[in-house]
């Protein structure tokens, strides 16, 4: 156990007990689920099935269904791609990288996080696979035997980059979560009456019996995936962003997007995150354990990525002007003032402004102020892949093809599709998942639950 | 005696030898044998196969049946049973021909594949078209394959027989008193005597009238007044340093421009001796004003002042003109009068008045004699518009013949009243029509008695005096069509009908040749043509003023001019999808006809001046002659200020006529868009009514009412941003001066990069000095095809985009697929006006006060620049690099090759091509609903167009230009069937090959001897986007005008100055 200074707020508040921890979030995964839960469940459902049909119409009938055109090949596509993976980035920065930091806030928000990466990343998986014209010849980017000919793959494409990378990210992001759920596993099906539930639950907990040498080992595999999972969290947006950098065309044939890219991922994954928490701990009662300390820890890190990511659009612009590249300089004058100027403004008022704004303290610990912003920040990063993508091909060098770009009712349902489809997972999670990881917050208990800070002393007596 | 007989089946049983004993009462003999074999051979059961083994086989047997049943359908090829003479399957054959449709001529050849005829070009060794052919002649190949052609004869609009059809119309015409014959204008001496058997064998009036929808009887008049004779002469573009037109779009539409466009293309080349000087005085910005080098924005009623004011500066008289010509005027009389003789004035409007001005300037600078040659006149376009408004008002008042026939001709649609003719030719007791379809003139008439396609039958033609042009039938006819001239024959009694296998045309044009000495007939038809010794009448031409006839007279107000476009002209070909496709040269519209307006007016009054797939353009009625129509109001540049103009040729069988499936709008998921009636919608409007017409004569021009309606109506265009933003590196334009007497550097400088040098000093050292990449090991080994276009010398005819989309199969995919951006073309000509902010097109006036804002709008007035743009087979292609499974990759040729059946379709390749010319399969043409009625390879008949060299993409994939490259395959495979090295000038891409002008060259660049080479290495030689370094194959040469631009000289020729000592201080 780790002594912590009893100046800093407390990480558990209230007067919890191991066994309080282990009620407060098996409860809802026991007990029968609330109204509130079918009615969202419901609406996800049907959201996401109304995209599973204009999926399927786009499957059958030609890509020609979106709104894309000879100049523009890639919109909503691909925006809706870089969108979700950029929100599954906080789930492996949260699990990885702040493990290795030993930043104990942490636990109560990973588990969460890790599933909404895996969800985000079922999401984005979605569209490379659909925007493709042939879909069912789209195993032909895996560097498969084959009998064409033996015909290979081609390494210099950042879209089979794509490929490695991101499948790379979810199975690494998959066992990583895994793992973490196998005590809590464990602790539902100690504790499990009825005999289905038993069952499943016992499969899932892999025969977890607690015993020193499986912590001894659990601890030792999450240090270890984390480890493989750090780079991973830079490697992933940073391959994404090649497959926009190492092109030729203005405002995309840019350096600066590697880093870029990654400090906007791991912006809107933190949004993301904020926004599913805040919802969910009203919901299922977890106040105690992610409260307003939690939400500001977070706000800080938007704060601190958001500026980034401001730093780099005006160094951007800065950039184009100072190259004295023609078409790369009237890449941003039209980003700016040409006909998708609102798509930026709103890109820079969601992403550069909005942050900003948590410097003020009272803000960045207003729980709904935070849950506005959080909302704000994902629309301003989609619409930041939005503009980088659409507002570079629409323009670029000949004028004869310049075009404009008008979403069709099928980008906008897949789109919305993928939303309700996430939900329906996130929903399916919180349901039958624990969602806070209980045995890791068991272990900050001593250190810094309210009661520790209140009196040093009072697991002593308890 | 019956027993004596014996039957035997063999020799064995004959003889009843021991192996016929043995197996006469084995039934089976080979199966029982080999089952009973089979089973008693006991080395099966010593076999290694076991129980896993059999269950293995088992399993490999139904997933290799699965697989199996899942093939695609076989389609069956049907191999010759017979194999005719000279069709080597696989193998093209070359057929001369001569297209003519009663408004366009020209010499062609025709490929066929397996008997079928898929595409043709212009013969540049025969004929008096050098080669040169206009988008409706190459596209014509598909309307042979039209379904909606008539099959067959009908009556009464019901099937019926050749037999039937054929006694009716010979009892008809022996009975009636009055017959009359509607035809285009005739120049086949053959279907004119078969005329003249007709007329003699008619027992009452017989009366022949010519009438083309589009009339140049006032130049024919202007001549009967000047010379004595009605005619038109010979013009020759080639030999004149100063041309001026007056709306004479000679170009793309006007007379004879399979012949102008070439020789006034040999003009335009700035390295020859001299470059001829263009002025043209126009209303709606035409294909060939936008290649004027001195453009004045002309209104119809401006036009006599423009002839006038020349003519009596020309003379020495003070004459005066209206402020905003004065200049271009001015400079026009200057040119005419250095150039004296070898000049030539045209004049576009069909009025004997302005003709006879255009004869007084002709003859006061000289030009009879030099490019104009009255004693080879033009057969084509004679045109008695004065008889048939009087047959059509006599027939309205009531007093029709008793026998009406119609070849050719479809007067109901193109007259300006053509409604109330048809209502009094449904009176007519016998109507004929010979027309291919059941078009607007077919319906009113009783008969239906289709002639064959031009592909299908002998034909002969006199287009000039001095030629003799004749046409073979490339294909059996497919329908149960007759031809024009056997039917003439057949309905005078003189002939029977023979069908089919009838060689009475043969004989007859074999007859017509003998008469006239053409000399050897096999010979004539393979050239397709022979020059006539002039004739020995000598008639000698003089020069006789006459006293000017009326000229148009114009009411105040808006007025408005009725113009053809390239692809639909007068509506003949309004069916054709690869040419309703085409974009207009200069508006880039597609699918549609509408009202032009120059958008500074158009900003004042309102209307939308962009559009967008989204944004529609404004609506206006436009009202003249009392008519009045909704159209949509398109932002033309260099439109006259106070005219509009609409293109004639839209707006056909609307009313439940059958003209062909591409012939009417269709709704965005398939289907047509109809009427009240439940007849498809026509596309556009059509606009012949609202045309001028005199007493004997019809002026495509008039006044007219245009008034702003509500709504908003959706464009088609392929282009929607229309200046080049001086974005030096995409379109460089000089003037001939600077190109004269200066350098390189001045006007096609290359992009120079700082670099460090081995002192450690800084240096400048051009873009093609640095290299990310290995260069592909194609120079010099091998072949490296290349391309060069010349800027110069590219008019914007659009050839070169029909013939590719011939060639290779490229599908049609309709309004609603184009207005979103996603035609097919792999071939594009891009074109650009320049703003106010150019000093020439790509060149920008002040690089510190450019303005973007104002940079996307085009002058008022604004030059043009036409820029085919198809793959540039980059050799840095960085599509290559990042498609996923190497779908896209460079071949040891230097092409850029597209594997369609390796693409999974990711649209990378496109995204990141600098010059966009990747098109994506977005749905399947072939199939999908949408393209139904537009996509010919939808159409059991349609597909037989198809290219069979060239794949029909499916959905999902993506495909571009491949340099033609199975012309690139059996130019090699001939070559090496020769034991020869590939000769310059065997290859040639379809765009190559009939270009008019010889724009586009093609070759091996790795043979140094070659055009392409050579072409390529010239100091007006450029790459597009050099500085991004991708290193196309294709090079563009800089435009040059033959014109003064201070502005212009100052940038190019000062800017070198400038740049020179500040390098030196380095």
């Amino acid at each position: 156990m780790q002594k912590e200074a009893a100046i800093r707020e407390p990480l558990i508040l209230g007067h919890k007990s191991y066994h309080d921890i282990t009620e407060d979030v098996c409860r809802p995964i026991e007990d029968k689920a609330p109204k509130m839960w079918y009615i969202l469940f419901g609406i996800a459902l049907v959201v996401g099935l109304y995209g599973i049909g204009c999926i399927l119409y786009l499957l059958g009938t030609g890509v020609g269904v979106w709104g894309l055109n000879k100049t523009i090949g890639w919109a909503w596509d691909i925006t809706n791609f870089v969108w979700w993976v950029g929100i599954g980035h906080a789930g492996t920065l949260i699990s990885a990288v702040l493990l290795l930091f030993r930043q104990k806030w942490r636990m109560a928000i990973n588990r969460s996080a890790e599933a909404m990466t895996i969800f985000a990343v079922f999401m984005a998986g979605l569209f490379p696979l659909i925007h493709m014209g042939r879909l069912w010849v789209g195993y032909w980017v895996m560097p498969i035997p084959n009998q064409f000919g033996s015909l290979w793959v081609n390494f210099n494409s950042p879209l089979l980059w794509d490929v490695f990378a991101i499948s790379t990210y979810l199975s690494v992001s998959v066992v990583f979560w895994y793992i973490g759920l196998i005590p809590d596993f464990a602790t539902i099906r100690d504790r499990a009456r009825k005999p289905i539930s038993k069952k499943m639950y016992s499969i899932l907990a892999f025969g977890w019996s607690g015993r020193a040498k499986h912590w001894n080992r659990f601890e030792l595999v999450s240090l270890v995936l984390a480890g493989l999972a750090t780079p991973l969290v830079f490697s992933v947006h940073s391959i994404v962003s090649f497959d926009f950098a190492t092109s030729v065309i203005p405002g995309w044939h840019t350096t600066i997007f590697p880093p870029y890219f990654v400090a906007g991922a791991v912006f809107s994954g933190f949004a993301m995150v904020q926004t599913l928490l805040l919802i969910m701990r009203k919901a299922m009662n977890l106040e105690a354990y992610i409260h307003t300390k939690h939400v500001e820890y977070m706000n800080i890190v938007i704060m601190v990525t958001g500026s980034i990511v401001g730093t780099a659009y005006i160094t951007e612009l800065f950039i184009s002007w100072y190259s004295g590249v023609e078409y790369e300089a009237y890449a941003f004058i039209n980003r700016a003032t040409g006909p998708y100027w609102w798509a930026y403004a709103a890109m820079m008022t969601c992403n550069v402004v909005s942050p900003q704004l948590m410097w003020f303290r009272k803000l960045r610990r207003s729980l709904l102020f935070t849950f506005f912003i959080s909302i704000v920040v994902n629309i301003g990063m989609w619409f930041e892949r939005y503009v980088i993508i659409m507002t570079s091909l629409h323009r670029d060098y000949l004028p004869s093809s310049w075009s404009m770009h008008y979403p069709s009712p099928i980008d906008i349902g897949v789109y919305i599709g993928t939303i309700g489809l996430f939900f329906v997972f996130f929903l399916l999670f919180a349901r039958f998942f624990p969602v806070l990881a209980l045995n890791e917050i068991k272990s900050i208990l001593k250190g810094s639950g309210q009661s520790y800070k209140e009196s040093p002393d009072y697991y002593k007596n308890h | 005696m019956a027993d004596t007989k014996k039957y035997w089946k063999g020799i064995d049983e004959l003889n009843d030898t021991k192996a016929f004993q043995d197996s006469k009462d084995v039934e089976f003999p080979e199966q029982n044998n080999s089952l009973e074999n089979f089973l008693a051979d006991d080395s099966l059961n010593e076999s290694s196969t076991g129980r896993r083994d059999f269950l293995k086989f088992l399993g490999f047997s139904v997933a290799a049946a699965t697989v199996a049943a899942c093939e695609a359908p076989v389609i069956k090829a049907v191999p010759y049973v017979m194999k005719p003479e000279n069709v080597v399957p696989g193998m093209a054959t070359w057929y001369a021909s001569t297209y003519y449709d009663g408004s366009a001529f020209a010499s062609i050849l025709v490929k066929t594949r397996e008997a079928r005829p898929i595409f043709i070009k212009g013969n540049k060794d025969f004929g008096i078209t050098s080669g040169s052919v206009t988008p409706p002649i190459i596209a014509s190949v598909l309307g042979l394959y039209d379904s909606e052609r008539l099959q067959e004869p009908m009556k009464s609009g019901k099937s019926s027989k050749w037999s039937t059809v054929d006694s009716e119309i010979s009892n008809a015409l022996k009975t009636s008193k009055r017959v009359v014959l509607v035809s285009n204008t005739v120049i086949s001496p053959s279907v004119l005597s078969s005329i003249e058997i007709l007329k003699s064998s008619a027992s009452g009036s017989f009366d022949h009238i010519q009438y083309d929808p589009i009339s140049y009887s006032g130049i024919r008049n202007a001549h009967a007044l000047n010379y004595g004779k009605a005619m038109i002469p010979s013009y020759d573009f080639s030999k004149a340093k100063t041309i001026v037109s007056v709306n004479a779009d000679f170009l793309s539409t006007w007379l004879m421009p399979t012949q102008f466009a070439t020789q006034y293309g040999e003009t335009r080349n700035p390295d020859s001796e001299w470059m001829s000087k263009h002025f043209q005085f126009e209303a709606v910005m035409s294909v060939t004003g936008s290649n004027a080098d001195y453009r004045g924005m002309t209104k119809p009623s401006e036009e006599e002042s423009v002839l006038r004011y020349i003519l009596d500066k020309l003379i020495g008289k003070p004459a005066s003109i209206s402020k905003g010509l004065k200049a271009n005027a001015d400079a026009a009389v200057t040119s005419l009068k250095i150039s004296g003789e070898e000049s030539l004035v045209v004049c576009g409007t069909n009025n004997t008045g302005l003709q006879q001005l255009v004869n007084e300037i002709n003859n006061a600078v000289g030009a009879y004699g030099t490019t104009i040659d009255l004693y080879n006149e033009l057969n084509l376009f004679q045109s008695e518009e004065g008889k048939m408004l009087d047959l059509v008002d006599s027939m309205i008042k009531g007093s029709v013949p008793d026998v009406v026939l119609f070849y050719n001709s479809n007067p109901v649609y193109s007259l300006p009243n053509g409604k109330a003719f048809a209502k009094a030719l449904k009176t007519v007791k016998t109507s004929v029509s010979l027309n291919s379809h059941g078009d607007e003139t077919a319906v009113a008439c009783t008969f239906m008695c289709p002639d064959h396609h031009a592909l299908e039958a002998w034909s002969d033609f006199q287009p000039t005096t001095k030629h003799y042009a004749l046409a073979q039938p490339m294909i059996t006819q497919i329908h149960n069509t007759a031809s024009a001239l056997e039917s003439f024959v057949v309905w005078a009694g003189v002939a029977e009908r023979v069908g089919k296998t009838s060689t009475l045309a043969y004989e007859k044009i074999k007859e017509t040749f003998s008469d006239i000495n053409g000399g050897n007939f096999d010979l004539a038809v393979h050239n397709s043509c022979v020059d006539l010794v002039s004739s020995t009448i000598e008639e000698t031409f003089s020069f006789s003023s006459a006293s000017i006839s009326k000229t148009p007279k114009f009411s105040k107000g808006v007025e408005f001019v009725a113009y053809q476009k390239t692809a639909i002209g007068a509506g003949n070909h309004a069916n054709n999808p690869w040419l309703n496709e085409l974009p207009d040269p200069i508006s880039k519209v597609t699918w549609d006809n509408y009202i032009t307006m120059n958008p500074v007016e158009m900003t004042k009054a309102g209307y939308a001046t962009t559009y967008d797939q989204e944004n529609g353009l404004s609506l206006a009625t436009i009202t003249a002659n009392g008519i009045k129509l909704t159209l949509p109001v398109y932002p033309l540049p260099g439109q006259a200020l106070g005219t509009v103009g609409v293109a004639l040729g839209y707006g056909r069988g609307g009313h439940g006529e059958k003209i062909g499936k591409a012939a009417y709008q269709t709704k965005e998921y398939g289907g047509y868009i109809t009427d009240k009636n439940g007849n498809p919608k026509s596309i556009g409007e059509n606009i012949f009514p609202m045309i001028m017409s005199s007493a004997n004569e019809l002026t495509y021009a008039n006044s007219a009412k245009v008034n702003k309606v509500d709504g908003e109506y959706i464009i088609a265009a392929t282009q929607i941003h229309h200046t080049v933003m001086g974005r030096h590196s995409i379109v460089r334009e000089t003037t001939k001066g600077i190109y004269d007497s200066n350098g390189k550097e001045s006007y096609n400088p290359a992009h120079m990069l700082q670099t460090i040098d081995a002192d450690g000093s800084h240096v400048e050292k051009p873009v093609s000095e640095f290299d990310l990449w290995d260069a592909h090991p194609v120079e010099n080994i091998g072949h490296r095809w290349g391309m060069t276009i010349d800027l110069s010398s590219c008019i914007g005819c659009s050839n070169c985009l029909v013939a590719c989309q011939s060639e290779n199969n490229v599908p049609v995919v309709g309004k609603d697929e184009v207005r979103r951006g996603r035609e097919m073309h792999w071939l594009r000509i891009d074109r650009y006006f320049a703003s106010a902010e150019e000093a020439a097109v790509g060149t920008r006036k002040d690089k510190d006060t450019f303005s973007f804002s104002a940079a996307e709008i085009a002058a008022l007035n604004p030059k043009v620049v036409h820029m085919p743009m198809m793959c540039q087979h980059c050799n840095h292609a960085p599509c290559e690099t990042v498609c996923p499974v190497a779908a896209t990759t460079h071949s040891n040729e230097g092409l850029n090759q597209m594997t369609y059946n390796r693409c999974i379709g990711t649209r990378y390749c496109a995204n990141n091509c600098p010059y966009k010319v990747r098109r994506f399969n977005w749905f399947n043409y072939p199939a999908y609903k949408k393209f139904t009625e537009i996509n010919p390879a939808q159409d059991d008949l349609g597909r037989m167009v198809l290219n069979p060299d060239v794949t029909v993409r499916t959905r999902g994939v993506m495909e571009k230009c491949s340099f033609c490259v199975q012309r690139i395959q059996s130019t090699k495979l001939e070559a090496k069937k020769e034991g020869v090295p590939v000769a310059d000038g065997k290859f040639a891409t379809a765009c190559s090959d009939v270009c008019p002008t010889n724009a586009i060259v093609v070759g091996d660049w790795n043979d140094i001897e070659s055009n392409v080479r050579k072409s390529s290495e010239e100091k007006r030689s450029y790459q597009a986007l050099e500085e991004i370094g991708v290193k196309p194959n294709v090079w563009y040469k800089v435009k040059v005008r033959n014109e003064e631009n201070d502005l212009l000289s100052k940038l190019q020729v000062d800017k070198k100055a400038h740049h020179e000592p500040s390098h030196k201080q380095h």
